[in-house]
């Protein structure tokens, strides 16, 4: 508090030097306090980049004998305990997985989520091909991109666990894949 | 780099707009008094900062909206500063706003041209109190919720139009997902959209009339602000005296030191002042920037490490979720609204006439006059009376909070609900992290299905009026009802029920008859008072049923001592059916023995609890014999009459759990 009786610090005859200072000063203070909840703000927002990654998750999809031994693709639904934030779901859908039987003792996985862009891959109205409703990918059965795809890669294949499909389980490890680029990234 | 500046300057005028905002001649030299209109601009915008990252992270729903501020004050990294900040800027924008009013009247800041600034300020004032009120309900929780529900239904005693009001600011009839979407853009969005405008409006009509130049430094000038400062700094060292018990020692010594140099500057002053006709130096002009701005950076430096410090000192409070249902008796407003709740506690605010005076009409007298102040001050008389009147207003209000919070702590009802809504608060918490999460339902599901927050409100309202769940060392019921210990109890007391320990007191004739246990039920003089009094039980054989008997209940906290007394528990049952008095005479153990008393097969278990309370009166337990006991589960009478239970199946398992111990603790590790 200042009181209209004090002495400045600063002789009156030397207002640059006086001016000089009053203009660091503020300049410094001002600086630190806009900086304060500047800094508190954007530490917060940036804080997902610290967060884990969803990270590698194995499920059961089904058993051999669900798959039609034509070697159609069929989709399934990718469904695990989350957290979302604060909210723990204990059922909840995070992708799905398309699951073709080449014979009893093989069974290929595709995450469905395009490579181009991340839409829902489907299979096209005449069965033949897998098919991205978004920007026109289309892939083989096999995974990989056909003809004049947009996407820089074909399917992403999923890891099968081959001794428990020996008993007739298909066990699959889900992983997304970063998307838009030729090799496959793990996100 | 002068190309540029020059480029951009001739397109967009930005330096010589920049000029003009910094280059503003300060009449009469800068001044320290001038810098809270600064402080206040500083603030709104650590608010509209602070505001929007919380933004990001806030959802307003109300099975979202304490569970999203719950995520931001633990778990996303430095949330609770920037909670903090934005929670505690708000509390010093009040006394800014007050200390920002006093100058401008006591400078005659709002004298003729300036009537139109002071309006506009004043509506600022009212808007910023606005922001606060919504946002005080938006982490909906209880402390919020129950003060936003006073505060809507005085808005809606308003005459003619309260009603419809209050059901479009709450969003429908019911507080919910609408009351805080509504005061959400309120909040965030409209108010401040308008405090923006005004602001704009408020600095133009500053900057058009200029600075009011405050009287030329002199004593009489200089003694005036000291002796105010006295007046602050006394009565905030007094106020620090009225609650030295529950603050560190510091907060009392600060404000007096304080006012230890305050008056000593007087005296100084008093002494060794120059004359009050020469004044020190007609100072020269100042100018805004780097003079002014200067001061202002130091102030508001200052208001920054204030609001820094409560964070770090006091951090910031998130009560339990609001739950419509159960009493929050800790519920207050705001600091700076408790003397018009302290008022309206007041005789001539009863009745309803008396809600509208207190709660609309005085409230609405005060701000008019505030609103008058340009125009009563147009004489110099007129000027008096508003700074009298200012000083009356801020003493008034000054004294009605130190009451209103002396009041509170002198009362042990508020200070138990207050450190019973600090465990409830502190329960949500351990919940949470038992169940890795709030469930989609929202974090009052989880207080819900908690044995421990549940069980004692179920038994205060459907067991409690006959039995008892034990006493602290006051002699104060542990149930949380407001029981006393010398109460009449008519039923036996339920603490530790189905342990070695209770269970040896139903098996010693002083305490089976006391008041503790049947003392005032018809089992006073019953068969089991027989066999006590024949059986001359002694201490050791005691220790053995109740060790065999208390196994059978499977409780949790003694499962350790159930584990390694197999020989006492062996040999307890072996007692219950080998004596010529045996207790399998009377009751089954184990599936076996007689149907007189109770069957002890479980007894105490879970499963028996429950079917015991759900029908006291079914043959298993005390059939025809049952005193009084109703059944709180559906039962068929023997008549075959179904009998409507009071309570279902899930709310006599929370009992039963609660009883029994059978909830998670922090201190138990599973």
């Amino acid at each position: 508090m200042n009181e209209p009786l004090s002495t400045d610090p600063i002789e009156p005859d030397d207002p640059e030097r006086r001016q000089f200072l009053e203009k660091t000063v503020s300049i410094v203070l001002g600086g630190a306090m806009v900086s304060v909840p500047v800094g508190v703000g954007v530490a917060a927002l940036l804080a997902p980049l610290s967060s884990d990654k969803g990270g590698r998750l194995k499920v059961r999809l089904a058993s051999i004998e669900d798959l039609p031994s034509d070697g159609t693709p069929k989709l399934y639904q990718v469904v695990a305990e989350r957290k979302d934030a604060w909210t723990k779901y204990a059922n909840k859908p995070i992708g799905s997985v398309f699951l073709r039987k080449i014979d009893d003792s093989k069974v290929v996985a595709f995450n469905s989520s395009c490579p181009h862009a991340g839409c829902s891959v489907d299979i096209n109205p005449d069965g033949s091909a897998f098919f991205c409703p978004c920007h026109a990918s289309s892939f083989d059965f096999d995974g990989g991109a056909q003809g004049k795809s947009v996407s820089p890669r074909g399917l992403d294949e999923l890891e099968v666990d081959s001794d428990l499909l020996d008993k007739g389980e298909i066990w699959v490890t889900f992983v997304k894949f970063k998307a838009g680029v030729a090799d496959k990234v793990e996100v | 780099m002068r190309g540029l500046f020059n480029w951009l300057e001739n397109r967009t005028g930005i330096g010589a707009l920049t000029k003009e905002a910094l280059f503003e001649r300060v009449p009469g030299g800068a001044r320290w008094r001038y810098v809270w209109g600064s402080t206040l601009t500083f603030a709104i915008m650590v608010q509209f900062i602070t505001g929007v990252f919380l933004w990001m992270a806030y959802s307003p729903s109300a099975s979202t909206a304490w569970e999203s501020v719950y995520y931001i004050q633990n778990e996303l990294s430095f949330g609770w500063i920037l909670r903090g900040i934005h929670h505690w800027t708000a509390q010093i924008m009040v006394v800014l706003l007050v200390l920002h009013l006093v100058q401008v009247v006591i400078d005659s800041a709002y004298r003729a041209p300036r009537e139109f600034n002071f309006w506009f300020g004043v509506i600022l004032l009212f808007i910023t109190l606005a922001t606060s009120l919504t946002g005080y309900l938006l982490p909906w929780d209880q402390k919020g919720f129950w003060a936003t529900k006073v505060a809507t239904n005085l808005a809606g005693i308003v005459p003619v139009i309260g009603g419809d009001l209050q059901r479009v600011v709450i969003g429908g009839a019911d507080y919910g997902h609408h009351t805080l979407t509504r005061f959400f853009a309120l909040h965030a969005g409209i108010l401040p959209a308008a405090l923006i405008a005004l602001i704009v409006v408020h600095i133009y009509l500053f900057r058009r009339h200029g600075i009011t130049e405050a009287k030329p430094a002199s004593r009489a000038g200089a003694l005036y602000y000291w002796y105010l400062m006295a007046i602050g700094s006394v009565g905030l060292a007094w106020a620090a005296y009225l609650f030295r018990d529950s603050n560190p020692s510091w907060v009392l010594w600060i404000p007096s030191l304080l006012a230890v140099g305050v008056i000593v500057r007087i005296v100084f002053l008093h002494l060794h002042g120059k004359d009050d006709n020469s004044a020190r130096r007609p100072k020269r002009d100042g100018m805004f920037w780097p003079d002014q701005i200067f001061r202002d950076a130091i102030v508001c430096f200052a208001v920054l490490g204030a609001v820094l410090f409560f964070v770090f000192w006091k951090g910031t409070e998130l009560t339990p979720p609001a739950d419509p249902s159960q009493p929050y008796n800790a519920a207050r407003p705001d600091w700076y609204f408790m003397p018009l709740f302290l008022m309206l506690k007041f005789e001539p605010f009863q009745g309803q006439f008396g809600l509208v005076l207190g709660a609309i009409i005085v409230p609405g007298v005060l701000s008019s006059m505030l609103f008058m102040m340009p125009l009563i001050g147009l004489k110099k008389v007129g000027h008096w009376v508003n700074v009298v009147l200012l000083y009356v207003l801020i003493g008034g209000f000054v004294v009605l909070t130190v009451m209103a919070f002396k009041k509170d702590a002198s009362d042990p009802a508020y200070i138990a609900d207050v450190k019973k809504a600090h465990e409830q608060a502190e329960r949500v918490d351990e919940l949470i992290e038992f169940n890795d999460g709030i469930p989609p339902e929202g974090a009052l599901s989880l207080l819900y299905s908690d044995p421990l927050t549940q069980g004692p409100r179920l038994f205060a309202t459907n067991c409690a009026s006959c039995h008892a769940y034990g006493y602290d060392d006051e002699g104060n019921a542990l149930d949380g009802t407001n029981k006393k210990l010398s109460d009449k109890q008519s039923a036996p007391n339920l603490k530790g029920v189905g342990s070695r320990e209770w269970i040896s007191k139903v098996l010693t004739i002083d305490h089976y008859q006391s008041n503790k246990f049947f003392g005032n039920t018809k089992f006073k003089e019953g068969k089991m008072v027989e066999f006590l009094e024949e059986s001359e039980l002694e201490e050791e054989d005691v220790k053995g049923l109740a060790a065999a008997l208390s196994s059978e209940a499977n409780l949790k906290s003694q499962s350790d001592i159930d584990n390694k007394d197999t020989e006492l528990i062996t040999d307890g049952f072996e007692w219950m059916g080998e004596d010529e008095l045996a207790c399998v005479d009377c009751h089954k153990i184990k599936g076996e023995g007689g149907k007189k008393g109770p069957d002890l097969t479980a007894y105490m278990s879970r499963q028996w609890l429950v079917d015991f309370i759900g029908n006291p009166s079914h043959e298993r337990f005390y059939g025809d014999d049952n005193d009084r006991m109703p059944n709180f589960l559906d039962a068929v009478s023997t008549e075959g009459d179904i009998k409507p239970g009071k309570l279902d199946q899930k709310r006599v398992e929370l009992i039963v759990d609660w009883l029994r111990g059978e909830y998670p603790e922090k201190n138990v590790t599973n």
